[in-house]
Order: C-alpha cells, then structure tokens, then sequence
C-alpha cells in the first residue's frame, strides 16, 4: 500500500516552522527543520534543553501540551500520507496505532486514576483488533516482555503502585499494545536512576530489533546515542546543524555545535572533568531571531558572513548514509567538499 | 485506611460536641427569658414574678450551664429536643414534619448544582476559550454573585406572575418545587461549574493528559476519560461544602416559597424567642455540617487510588 520502499521513510518531516504562542511571546521553536527515519532504524534527535527536539517530533502530531497555541508549516508524513492536513479523527487513529511514544517521566505521564493494564489491552482491543480477551492475554504479555515481573498482578496496580523503573517499563509496554510502526521515545532515560537508564535503554534497543519498527530517540545524552543510534540529527535552536549516520556524527563531526556538544560529555574512564569543555554563552533567544547562523554568537569561527546568510544543510564525504552539515565557514577552513 | 477512617468518624464526633455546645452556650445567652416566656403562654398577663421563678426552678434554668448542656445532651441523644415555645409540640414532631421537605429541598437542589455544574464545566472545557467556553463563565459568574432572595423573587415574577406556570406559594406536585430548586442551586452550580472548568483546564495541561492523545483518544475522550476522574477528588470536596451551604440557603429559600421545613421554622424560632426550637434546629444543623463533611472526606478517600490503595511497603 505504500509508494515507498522496505528502506524509505516511515516518518518524514521538511521544511518544518513552530510558531508557539503565549498571550505575552511567540517562540520560533522548529525553524525550517526536518528529519527522516525508516523502519528498522532508529534516528537519535540530540540537542539541547530548548533546542526544539520534542517539538519538531511531537508537534507535527498534535501531540504538544495543552494551553500554548501553536503556528505549524511545512511538511509532515506518515507512511508517505501528509499528516498536517488529516482530520482531527484521522490523526487521532494515526497517533494510536501508527505512532507509540514513551515520555520523559512515567511518574507524570501515566494516569494516576487508571490502572495500567486495562489502558494496555484498551489499546491492544482498538488498534490491533484483538478480543476483549485476547486483548488482556495481550497486555500482560507485553508486561512480560518489557521485563515486568509478576505481570498478571501489575496488571490490576495504578502507577503508583510501581516504581519509577517499572512505571517506564508499563510506559514503554502501552507504546506498544497498539503495535505501533514508529516508536517515539522522549527522553525515557532522563527521570529515571542510572542503573535504571541502561536497561531500559537495552530493552527499547531489544524491541526495536525483535520488531523491526523505526525508533525515533530524543535525548540530550550522547551516551544514549551511541548505545542506540543508527543515524543522529544534531539540533541547533530549531535548526538542524548536522546530520549523518552514527559513527560519521559522534567519530567525525563537522559543525562546530556538534563538536562543541561531543566535547562538553564527560568521558567517564577519566576521573576528571579536564578533558571535557564547555560551549561557552548560552543558545539565542528564540522569541527575537537574527538572520544567520543560530550558533554565530557562541562560534569560534565565526566570520562576518554568518550573521547575515543562514548556512545551508549541504552533504558532505559520499558514505552510504547522507551526512549533511550547515557551516560552509568549517567546510570552507578544512578543505571539505559538497557532494550534492 | 482503616485507622484513617476511625480517626475521620471520631473527629467528626468531637467536632458535634463542641459545636453544639457552643449553641447551646450563645442560644442561652441572647436575650430573654425563657421561664417568663413560658409563664406568659400559660397565665397570659397574669404571670408574676413568683411563677416565673418556679418555672425556671422546676426546670433547672438555675442550674451552672455545663450541667443544663449535660442535661440536654442526655435528652437529645434520646430523641428528646424538648418543646416548642412558639407551637407547643415537641420539636422531634416538628422535625418528623419538617425534615422532610427540607431534604426534598436539598437533595433537588444537590442534585440540580450537581448537573448543571458538570455539564457547564465539561462543555466550557470542551469548547477551550471559544464562544461556549466564554458564554458560561459569564453565566457562572452571574450567579455567583446574584442573592438567593432576590433571584427567587425574580423568578416568582416571571414565572408564577408573568406566565402563571407554577404557583407563587407552596408546594403541589413536581412543577411548584422547580423555583425552590432552581434558586437553591444557583450559588453551588455556578461556584461547582467554575470548579470544574478551571481543574479540567489544569489536568488537560498535564503530562499523562498528552498520554491521552498519544494513546489515540480524541480530545473528548481524553476530557472525559483521562481528565474528569482526576477532577472527582476536587470536585466531591467543594461539592460537600457548597451542599452543606445550601442548608444556609434553604432558610431564605423556604421563606419566600413558603416552604414549611427547619429553615422556615428557624426564622420563626428566632423571631418568637423559641430558645428550645432554635437549640434543636441548629443542632440538626450541625450534625448535617458534620456528616456530610465526613460523608465526603470518605467518599473522596474511596475516589483516590492513592489513599484507598498506599503503595505496599
């Protein structure tokens, strides 16, 4: 049913503009950003608090908090079928059963009135047409599978019955009850203890080969990134700065946010803080944008040019997977040629 | 839970004591005298000083106060409220008549604020800032801050006067009770109505609110289903106090009716100097106050899985 072959994009976003809107501001939170991701990928969307990450994945989806009004342009699609203009109805489906997402803090993100099975075989029931009964096997299979103990009594428990870790593992179980094709996860490691972030990230890592679905990862921690990623976008105050696969993103990277980013991470086999280096300043303010480079201010290698032309997203080395950089300046200093 | 339920009922007990208490203490301190009133129904102009003296004596108004309250405690826990000044029966027949459509009054009007409250604060939540959303705060606020005997009167103008659809006075079948109810409700259903609109506002921002959408609900389902049982806990709180309010409510109410409950008859209790009906009215008062607090602190302990069900050491 879909014009787009086994590798081509199951979720695909161009052009991307969010506006968000208070009575008192207007934000430029996504500004003309895109991404892709195929099945059986998982693409690590990295940047900082801020940076537009759950907006430009969310957003498209109708899926932002309640009470910021929000502009949206662009393009959007899901299994090749534009998104943006679907009916509320429409959308609504596509985000029960096209789309699973995992959020930041299941302690917030699931429903303290609900017990957490019935929501599972809910899902399973509507999305994935099971019976009544078979949708409750369901449930508590998936519970089981996502490496909760004793499922047939959590079943029947509220979230706060759970702990943090297991709250997660339910999280991740209803993402999944409705048999999604693209599994969002944002943040899912960052409220949670570091012990915790390991398995959960092993078993997002476990389900996605199991059920070949594309994984979107939103996150801030490159370690996650290199547990998980197959291709990364580095996200700059809305825009992208880079993107490519894992290893040319994390071992090569061209755009000096990204190699800024890479080298503020604390490398843990030193037990000091003196090989990392932080970006200095702070990102721009996204209610007054200046033309250019978002990243002009807090730049090294800043050049007169990048405060008056926004550099654009140009593909650099010829590798399988595109790796594509907006800074012509670093291009330009390291003899590094576009191959468009 | 069960401890906390036993603390709950037990404090609600202590809580009767010391009110009634204090009625009884601020009753027997207006003033005016009970004994004199008392010789003037029997001997008319007749009582002297010398009867009213051997009333107070035979009925113990000499005594020291915590022995008088000790002794009406006795009586009231056995039913016995004592007699009327102002009608001459016993205030346990009073009540057997007048309880009732004082409760006719309440559960009505209860039930009328209950409706009408989430109706309005559901369909103001759903409409989210547009045209029905706006037209019902308006009307919320309205009736807020519109007096009870005022709004009946209007009522009474319009619909017994203007349209003749129901009777100016008193009560015969289902109809004549919608003025009664309808005033009675106004306050609670407007206050309840933005109670509901402003926490369904707040849940619907939430983070497990966005889980609702995510799961695939419209926004309706999400309002109904994810939202409103997290708004059961405010609401049920709010809703004890403005039902207990509306006992207030029903003295005004009753009057302009002509209802013949405890609120009409408090009105007259206190106009007639009726001390031994006015004790008896507000200690029904005050045990409704009480139960129905402790009625929906239970109530709202039942709705919380939190508190029904703590988290397993």
């Amino acid at each position: 049913m879909s014009r787009h072959s086994q590798n081509g994009p199951i979720y695909e976003v161009e052009g991307l503009v969010i506006d968000l809107y208070t009575p008192t501001v207007s934000v430029r939170a996504v500004d003309g950003a895109g991404f892709y991701v195929a099945p059986g990928e998982t693409l690590a969307i990295v940047g900082e608090s801020g940076s537009g990450k759950t907006v430009m994945t969310l957003g498209p989806l109708g899926l932002l908090p309640e009470g910021v009004a929000v502009d949206l342009r662009g393009t959007a699609r899901a299994d090749g079928k534009d998104i943006l203009s679907m009916s509320p109805t429409d959308l609504s489906r596509l985000r029960g059963g096209f789309f699973g997402v995992i959020f930041q803090d299941p302690m917030s993100a699931l429903n303290p009135m609900l017990k957490i099975g019935p929501q599972l075989a809910e899902q399973a029931r509507r999305f994935a047409g099971l019976s009544a009964e078979e949708a409750k096997k369901e449930a508590v299979s998936l519970l089981a599978r996502s490496g909760i103990p004793d499922p047939e009594d959590r079943y029947d428990r509220y979230p706060h019955e759970l702990s943090g870790g297991m709250l997660q593992r339910a999280m991740i179980a209803l993402a999944l009850a409705a048999r999604p094709r693209v599994l969002i996860a944002d943040e899912p490691t960052t409220a949670l203890d570091a012990t915790v972030q390991a398995q959960i990230l092993a078993l997002i890592r476990q389900i996605q080969k199991e059920d070949g679905i594309a994984v979107i990862l939103i996150t801030h921690d490159i370690g996650a990134v290199s547990v998980l990623a197959d291709r990364v976008a580095v996200l700059y105050a809305g825009q992208v700065a880079e993107e490519g696969s894992a290893i040319d993103v994390l071992t090569a990277p061209v755009h000096p946010y990204t190699r800024g980013l890479l080298a503020s991470v604390p490398d843990f086999r030193s037990n000091n803080a003196t090989g990392t280096k932080e970006i200095p300043g702070i990102p721009p303010n996204q209610a007054q944008l200046e033309p250019g480079c978002r990243f002009a201010d807090r730049c090294e290698l800043v050049q007169p040019q990048c405060r008056t032309h926004r550099p654009p997203l140009v593909k650099v080395g010829a590798g399988p997977v595109p790796h594509r950089v907006a800074c012509p300046v670093v291009m330009a200093a390291e003899g590094i040629v576009t191959h468009d | 839970m069960q401890r906390m339920f036993m603390r709950r009922v037990g404090l609600a007990l202590l809580l009767m004591l010391a009110a009634t208490a204090l009625t009884f203490w601020l009753v027997t301190a207006a003033p005016g005298n009970v004994a004199a009133l008392i010789a003037e129904r029997a001997a008319g102009a007749g009582a002297d000083g010398e009867m009213i003296a051997k009333i107070a004596d035979d009925l113990g108004l000499n005594d020291p106060l915590p022995v008088r309250y000790a002794r009406w405690l006795g009586d009231a826990l056995t039913g016995d409220f004592g007699v009327s000044l102002r009608t001459g029966k016993p205030m346990a027949e009073e009540f057997a008549e007048r309880i009732p459509m004082t409760l006719a009054l309440l559960a009505g009007g209860g039930v009328l604020a209950l409706v009408l409250s989430l109706a309005m604060g559901i369909a103001g939540a759903a409409s989210n800032g547009g045209i029905v959303d706006r037209v019902l705060h308006g009307l919320a606020l309205v009736g807020a801050s519109t007096p009870n005997f005022f709004f009946a009167a209007m009522l009474v103008i319009v619909f017994s006067v203007w349209l003749g659809m129901v009777p100016t006075f008193g009560v015969a079948g289902l109809t004549s009770w919608l003025l009664p109810w309808i005033t009675i409700a106004l306050f609670p259903a407007s206050v309840l109505a933005r109670v509901v609109r402003v926490n369904m506002q707040d849940t619907m921002s939430r983070p497990f609110a966005t889980t609702g959408f995510a799961k695939g609900l419209t926004r309706s389902a999400v309002l109904l289903r994810e939202a409103l049982p997290n708004i059961a806990i405010p609401y049920m709180t709010t809703f004890g106090a403005q039902f207990t309010l509306m006992i207030i409510g029903a003295i005004v109410v009753e009057r302009v009716f002509g209802l013949n409950g405890v609120g009409a008859f408090f009105i007259e209790a206190i106009r007639f100097r009726d001390f031994i009906g006015m004790q008896a009215i507000l200690t029904l008062f005050v045990v409704f106050f009480v139960s129905i607090n402790l009625l929906v602190d239970l109530l709202a302990m039942l709705a919380d899985p939190r508190l029904r069900r703590p988290r397993k050491a």
